[in-house]
Protein backbone atom coordinates (compact mmCIF):
# COMPACT_ATOMS: atom_id res chain seq x y z
CA UNK A 1 0.00 0.00 0.00
CA UNK A 2 1.38 3.24 -1.19
CA UNK A 3 1.53 6.09 1.29
CA UNK A 4 -1.00 8.10 -0.72
CA UNK A 5 -3.91 5.22 0.10
CA UNK A 6 -2.99 5.68 3.65
CA UNK A 7 -2.95 9.45 3.35
CA UNK A 8 -6.25 9.12 1.58
CA UNK A 9 -8.25 7.24 4.13
CA UNK A 10 -7.21 9.09 7.08
CA UNK A 11 -7.92 12.25 5.12
CA UNK A 12 -11.43 10.80 4.40
CA UNK A 13 -12.27 10.07 7.67
CA UNK A 14 -11.29 12.83 9.31
CA UNK A 15 -13.37 14.93 6.90
CA UNK A 16 -16.20 12.50 6.85
CA UNK A 17 -16.39 12.57 10.54
CA UNK A 18 -16.28 16.47 10.56
CA UNK A 19 -19.11 17.02 7.97
CA UNK A 20 -21.49 13.92 10.15
CA UNK A 21 -21.00 16.57 13.19
CA UNK A 22 -21.56 19.46 10.84
CA UNK A 23 -25.24 17.13 9.18
CA UNK A 24 -25.89 16.38 12.69
CA UNK A 25 -26.10 20.16 14.17
CA UNK A 26 -23.72 18.82 16.99
CA UNK A 27 -21.67 22.20 15.97
CA UNK A 28 -22.93 25.45 15.94
CA UNK A 29 -23.14 26.58 12.52
CA UNK A 30 -20.48 29.49 13.37
CA UNK A 31 -18.01 27.18 14.15
CA UNK A 32 -19.45 24.59 11.31
CA UNK A 33 -17.57 27.33 8.90
CA UNK A 34 -14.04 26.71 10.11
CA UNK A 35 -14.90 22.87 10.35
CA UNK A 36 -16.17 22.84 6.74
CA UNK A 37 -12.71 24.76 5.83
CA UNK A 38 -10.60 22.52 7.63
CA UNK A 39 -12.27 19.17 6.17
CA UNK A 40 -11.82 20.05 2.66
CA UNK A 41 -8.37 20.95 3.41
CA UNK A 42 -7.78 17.67 5.15
CA UNK A 43 -9.72 16.00 2.17
CA UNK A 44 -7.18 17.85 -0.39
CA UNK A 45 -4.23 17.21 0.99
CA UNK A 46 -4.85 13.47 1.68
CA UNK A 47 -6.03 12.73 -1.72
CA UNK A 48 -3.16 14.37 -3.57
CA UNK A 49 -0.33 14.89 -0.59
CA UNK A 50 1.98 16.40 -3.50
CA UNK A 51 0.55 19.45 -3.07
CA UNK A 52 2.24 20.17 0.26
CA UNK A 53 5.37 18.95 -1.55
CA UNK A 54 4.36 21.48 -4.52
CA UNK A 55 4.04 24.57 -2.35
CA UNK A 56 6.82 23.75 0.13
CA UNK A 57 9.38 23.70 -3.10
CA UNK A 58 7.63 27.27 -4.06
CA UNK A 59 8.17 28.76 -0.74
CA UNK A 60 11.41 27.62 -0.39
CA UNK A 61 11.14 25.01 2.74
CA UNK A 62 13.38 22.24 2.03
CA UNK A 63 11.71 19.49 3.80
CA UNK A 64 8.32 19.72 2.89
CA UNK A 65 6.69 18.05 6.00
CA UNK A 66 7.87 21.01 8.39
CA UNK A 67 5.22 22.79 6.13
CA UNK A 68 2.75 20.79 7.12
CA UNK A 69 3.22 21.38 10.74
CA UNK A 70 3.84 24.58 10.81
CA UNK A 71 0.79 25.17 8.90
CA UNK A 72 -0.93 22.46 10.92
CA UNK A 73 0.16 24.32 14.72
CA UNK A 74 -0.40 27.67 13.64
CA UNK A 75 -4.17 26.76 12.49
CA UNK A 76 -4.78 25.27 15.79
CA UNK A 77 -3.43 28.12 17.92
CA UNK A 78 -5.55 30.96 16.11
CA UNK A 79 -8.94 28.28 16.69
CA UNK A 80 -7.61 28.09 20.59
CA UNK A 81 -7.23 31.97 20.82
CA UNK A 82 -10.48 32.29 18.93
CA UNK A 83 -11.75 29.60 21.61
CA UNK A 84 -10.44 31.62 24.30
CA UNK A 85 -11.49 34.98 23.05
CA UNK A 86 -14.97 33.45 22.78
CA UNK A 87 -15.12 31.85 26.12
CA UNK A 88 -13.78 35.32 27.78
CA UNK A 89 -17.29 37.10 26.37
CA UNK A 90 -19.10 34.19 28.15
CA UNK A 91 -17.63 34.46 31.04
CA UNK A 92 -18.89 38.07 30.84
CA UNK A 93 -22.24 37.21 30.00
CA UNK A 94 -22.54 34.97 32.46
CA UNK A 95 -21.23 37.11 35.12
CA UNK A 96 -23.38 39.85 34.08
CA UNK A 97 -26.46 37.61 34.23
CA UNK A 98 -25.89 36.44 37.45
CA UNK A 99 -26.08 39.55 38.65
CA UNK A 100 -29.03 40.83 36.89
CA UNK A 101 -30.60 37.60 38.57
CA UNK A 102 -29.26 38.96 42.53
CA UNK A 103 -30.70 42.06 41.41
CA UNK A 104 -33.66 40.77 40.88
CA UNK A 105 -34.20 38.31 43.52
CA UNK A 106 -33.25 41.55 45.64
CA UNK A 107 -36.23 43.26 44.69
CA UNK A 108 -39.30 40.84 45.53
CA UNK B 1 -21.03 71.89 60.02
CA UNK B 2 -19.94 68.25 59.29
CA UNK B 3 -23.82 67.34 60.77
CA UNK B 4 -25.09 68.84 57.45
CA UNK B 5 -22.99 67.47 55.48
CA UNK B 6 -23.96 64.16 56.00
CA UNK B 7 -27.59 64.96 55.45
CA UNK B 8 -28.60 63.35 52.02
CA UNK B 9 -28.76 59.09 53.54
CA UNK B 10 -31.51 58.44 50.75
CA UNK B 11 -29.62 58.69 48.09
CA UNK B 12 -26.62 56.74 49.70
CA UNK B 13 -26.54 52.59 49.48
CA UNK B 14 -24.15 50.43 51.86
CA UNK B 15 -22.65 47.66 50.34
CA UNK B 16 -21.73 44.63 51.96
CA UNK B 17 -20.34 41.48 49.66
CA UNK B 18 -20.21 38.60 52.46
CA UNK B 19 -19.79 34.79 51.72
CA UNK B 20 -20.25 32.91 54.65
CA UNK B 21 -19.99 35.41 57.02
CA UNK B 22 -23.18 34.12 59.05
CA UNK B 23 -21.33 34.78 62.35
CA UNK B 24 -20.34 38.67 61.78
CA UNK B 25 -22.28 39.75 58.89
CA UNK B 26 -25.56 40.62 61.36
CA UNK B 27 -23.58 42.52 63.70
CA UNK B 28 -22.13 44.70 61.10
CA UNK B 29 -25.63 45.00 59.61
CA UNK B 30 -27.50 45.79 62.75
CA UNK B 31 -24.29 48.15 63.84
CA UNK B 32 -24.84 50.53 60.58
CA UNK B 33 -28.55 50.57 61.14
CA UNK B 34 -28.70 51.57 64.43
CA UNK B 35 -26.37 54.36 64.00
CA UNK B 36 -27.92 55.39 60.80
CA UNK B 37 -31.04 55.14 58.66
CA UNK B 38 -29.85 53.99 55.34
CA UNK B 39 -30.02 51.81 53.02
CA UNK B 40 -27.92 48.67 53.85
CA UNK B 41 -27.69 46.02 50.81
CA UNK B 42 -26.01 42.47 51.46
CA UNK B 43 -24.54 40.73 48.51
CA UNK B 44 -24.89 37.04 48.91
CA UNK B 45 -21.88 35.73 47.28
CA UNK B 46 -23.56 32.19 47.14
CA UNK B 47 -22.91 31.79 50.87
CA UNK B 48 -23.31 27.99 51.75
CA UNK B 49 -24.51 28.99 55.26
CA UNK B 50 -27.47 31.21 56.68
CA UNK B 51 -25.89 34.53 55.77
CA UNK B 52 -28.63 35.28 53.67
CA UNK B 53 -31.24 35.16 56.03
CA UNK B 54 -29.07 36.65 58.73
CA UNK B 55 -28.82 39.59 56.38
CA UNK B 56 -32.10 39.53 56.33
CA UNK B 57 -33.64 39.66 59.35
CA UNK B 58 -30.78 42.59 60.79
CA UNK B 59 -32.53 44.70 57.92
CA UNK B 60 -30.65 44.43 55.07
CA UNK B 61 -31.41 44.31 51.58
CA UNK B 62 -30.04 40.77 50.78
CA UNK B 63 -28.88 40.15 46.53
CA UNK B 64 -28.54 36.45 46.75
CA UNK B 65 -26.24 35.14 43.39
CA UNK B 66 -26.96 32.06 42.08
CA UNK B 67 -23.34 31.03 42.24
CA UNK B 68 -20.08 32.25 43.47
CA UNK B 69 -18.66 35.61 41.53
CA UNK B 70 -16.00 36.35 43.80
CA UNK B 71 -15.16 39.18 45.96
CA UNK B 72 -15.11 42.10 42.77
CA UNK B 73 -18.25 40.38 41.09
CA UNK B 74 -20.45 40.41 44.58
CA UNK B 75 -19.35 44.41 44.99
CA UNK B 76 -20.40 44.90 41.14
CA UNK B 77 -23.78 43.57 41.68
CA UNK B 78 -24.00 45.93 44.34
CA UNK B 79 -23.07 48.75 42.44
CA UNK B 80 -25.15 47.81 39.12
CA UNK B 81 -27.95 47.62 41.86
CA UNK B 82 -27.11 51.18 43.62
CA UNK B 83 -26.90 52.23 39.83
CA UNK B 84 -30.30 50.81 39.16
CA UNK B 85 -32.14 52.30 42.15
CA UNK B 86 -30.43 55.31 41.51
CA UNK B 87 -28.54 55.47 45.05
CA UNK B 88 -26.17 58.72 44.40
CA UNK B 89 -23.22 57.58 46.59
CA UNK B 90 -22.21 53.85 47.89
CA UNK B 91 -19.84 53.19 50.31
CA UNK B 92 -18.86 49.52 50.05
CA UNK B 93 -17.62 47.48 53.48
CA UNK B 94 -16.49 44.36 54.91
CA UNK B 95 -18.80 41.71 56.12
CA UNK B 96 -16.28 40.31 58.70
CA UNK B 97 -16.94 43.00 61.08
CA UNK B 98 -13.21 44.74 60.51
CA UNK B 99 -14.69 48.14 59.52
CA UNK B 100 -16.48 50.49 61.78
CA UNK B 101 -20.03 51.72 61.29
CA UNK B 102 -18.61 55.31 62.50
CA UNK B 103 -16.37 55.30 59.40
CA UNK B 104 -19.26 55.93 57.15
CA UNK B 105 -19.41 59.79 58.10
CA UNK B 106 -15.82 59.96 57.43
CA UNK B 107 -15.86 58.11 53.91
CA UNK B 108 -18.63 60.32 52.95
CA UNK B 109 -17.50 63.69 53.72
CA UNK B 110 -14.68 64.61 50.58
CA UNK B 111 -17.62 63.11 48.32
CA UNK B 112 -20.29 65.25 49.84
CA UNK B 113 -18.10 67.81 49.34
CA UNK B 114 -17.34 67.21 45.51
CA UNK B 115 -13.39 66.75 46.86
CA UNK B 116 -12.96 63.59 44.72
CA UNK B 117 -15.30 60.71 43.11
CA UNK B 118 -13.84 57.93 45.00
CA UNK B 119 -12.34 57.43 49.47
CA UNK B 120 -10.81 54.73 50.48
CA UNK B 121 -10.88 53.95 53.97
CA UNK B 122 -6.47 53.25 53.98
CA UNK B 123 -5.28 51.39 56.92
CA UNK B 124 -1.89 50.57 55.36
CA UNK B 125 0.24 49.50 58.84
CA UNK B 126 -2.11 46.57 58.49
CA UNK B 127 -1.38 43.64 56.74
CA UNK B 128 1.47 41.08 56.74
CA UNK B 129 5.22 41.30 55.45
CA UNK B 130 3.99 39.06 52.38
CA UNK B 131 1.34 41.92 51.90
CA UNK B 132 3.39 44.79 52.46
CA UNK B 133 5.75 43.68 49.85
CA UNK B 134 2.89 42.45 47.14
CA UNK B 135 1.38 46.21 47.65
CA UNK B 136 5.05 48.21 47.31
CA UNK B 137 5.64 45.78 44.13
CA UNK B 138 2.42 46.91 42.56
CA UNK B 139 1.78 50.31 43.20
CA UNK B 140 5.47 50.32 41.17
CA UNK B 141 4.09 49.10 38.61
CA UNK B 142 0.86 50.34 37.98
CA UNK B 143 1.65 54.05 38.89
CA UNK B 144 -1.40 54.36 41.34
CA UNK B 145 0.44 56.33 44.10
CA UNK B 146 -2.31 54.32 46.77
CA UNK B 147 -1.13 53.06 50.31
CA UNK B 148 -3.82 51.03 51.23
CA UNK B 149 -4.61 49.19 47.72
CA UNK B 150 -6.94 45.89 48.85
CA UNK B 151 -9.41 47.86 51.74
CA UNK B 152 -12.64 47.13 51.44
CA UNK B 153 -14.01 50.55 53.01
CA UNK B 154 -14.37 53.02 49.87
CA UNK B 155 -16.95 55.08 49.00
CA UNK B 156 -17.76 55.74 45.78
CA UNK B 157 -20.16 58.75 43.99
CA UNK B 158 -22.29 58.22 40.92
CA UNK B 159 -19.49 58.94 38.30
CA UNK B 160 -17.28 55.84 40.03
CA UNK B 161 -20.86 53.49 40.07
CA UNK B 162 -21.41 54.57 36.81
CA UNK B 163 -18.30 53.41 35.57
CA UNK B 164 -17.91 50.24 38.04
CA UNK B 165 -21.31 49.01 36.96
CA UNK B 166 -20.69 48.88 33.05
CA UNK B 167 -19.36 45.85 31.46
CA UNK B 168 -15.87 46.85 30.93
CA UNK B 169 -15.04 46.18 35.03
CA UNK B 170 -16.88 42.43 35.11
CA UNK B 171 -13.96 40.49 34.16
CA UNK B 172 -12.08 41.90 36.95
CA UNK B 173 -11.29 39.41 39.87
CA UNK B 174 -10.37 41.41 42.70
CA UNK B 175 -11.67 45.10 43.77
CA UNK B 176 -8.02 46.22 44.25
CA UNK B 177 -5.60 47.28 41.41
CA UNK B 178 -8.42 46.29 38.12
CA UNK B 179 -10.19 48.79 39.65
CA UNK B 180 -8.26 51.46 41.08
CA UNK B 181 -6.72 51.43 37.84
CA UNK B 182 -9.56 51.35 36.03
CA UNK B 183 -10.89 54.79 38.22
CA UNK B 184 -7.08 56.08 37.57
CA UNK B 185 -7.71 55.55 33.82
CA UNK B 186 -10.85 57.44 33.83
CA UNK B 187 -9.26 60.73 35.18
CA UNK B 188 -11.54 60.04 38.26
CA UNK B 189 -9.85 61.56 41.85
CA UNK B 190 -9.27 58.81 44.31
CA UNK B 191 -8.11 60.07 48.15
CA UNK B 192 -7.33 57.99 51.05
CA UNK B 193 -8.29 58.90 54.74
CA UNK B 194 -7.16 57.03 56.93
CA UNK B 195 -8.98 54.91 59.16
CA UNK B 196 -8.72 52.74 62.45
CA UNK B 197 -9.85 48.96 61.69
CA UNK B 198 -10.87 46.15 64.37
CA UNK B 199 -8.94 42.87 63.12
CA UNK B 200 -11.07 40.53 61.91
CA UNK B 201 -13.56 38.92 64.23
CA UNK B 202 -13.27 36.27 62.20
CA UNK B 203 -12.60 33.97 58.96
CA UNK B 204 -9.55 35.04 57.49
CA UNK B 205 -8.61 37.31 54.45
CA UNK B 206 -9.77 35.77 51.04
CA UNK B 207 -7.26 36.96 48.79
CA UNK B 208 -4.16 36.47 51.00
CA UNK B 209 -5.49 32.46 52.17
CA UNK B 210 -2.85 30.26 51.39
CA UNK B 211 0.44 30.23 49.41
CA UNK B 212 -1.60 29.01 46.22
CA UNK B 213 -4.21 31.72 46.19
CA UNK B 214 -1.54 34.41 46.81
CA UNK B 215 0.60 33.32 43.68
CA UNK B 216 -2.77 33.66 41.78
CA UNK B 217 -3.46 36.59 43.36
CA UNK B 218 -0.07 37.90 42.35
CA UNK B 219 -0.04 36.63 38.31
CA UNK B 220 -2.77 37.99 37.55
CA UNK B 221 -2.77 41.68 39.27
CA UNK B 222 0.37 41.54 37.49
CA UNK B 223 -0.81 41.37 34.57
CA UNK B 224 -3.28 43.26 35.06
CA UNK B 225 -0.43 46.05 36.04
CA UNK B 226 1.58 45.37 32.28
CA UNK B 227 -1.50 45.41 30.20
CA UNK B 228 -2.21 48.47 31.69
CA UNK B 229 1.29 49.82 32.00
CA UNK B 230 1.87 52.38 29.40
CA UNK B 231 -1.41 54.15 29.77
CA UNK B 232 -0.53 55.58 33.08
CA UNK B 233 1.43 57.99 34.61
CA UNK B 234 2.57 58.66 37.85
CA UNK B 235 -0.35 60.05 40.15
CA UNK B 236 0.88 62.09 43.07
CA UNK B 237 -0.28 61.03 46.04
CA UNK B 238 -3.55 62.81 47.75
CA UNK B 239 -4.16 62.55 51.41
CA UNK B 240 -6.58 64.67 53.23
CA UNK B 241 -5.72 64.66 57.00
Amino acid sequence: MSYQVTSAILGLILASTILWLIRRDYLYSRHAFWWLLIAMMVMLLGIFPKIIDWLAAHLGVNYPPTLLFILGIGMILIKVISIDLHQSSLEKKVRRLAQRLAMLEGEK
Amino acid sequence: MQKSLILNYESLVILIPAKNEVNTVGKVVSAIKARFAISVVVIDDASTDKTASVARAAGAIVLPLPFSLGAWGAMQTGLRYALKRGFKTAITMDADGQHKADSIPILLAPIALGQCDVVIGAYPQRGSFLRRTAWFFFRQLSGVGLEDLTSGLRAYNHYAIKLLASPAATLLDYQDMGVLILLHKAGLQIIEKPILMYPRIDGHSRIFSSWWAVSQYMLHTGILCLAQFQHIKHSKKCHIK
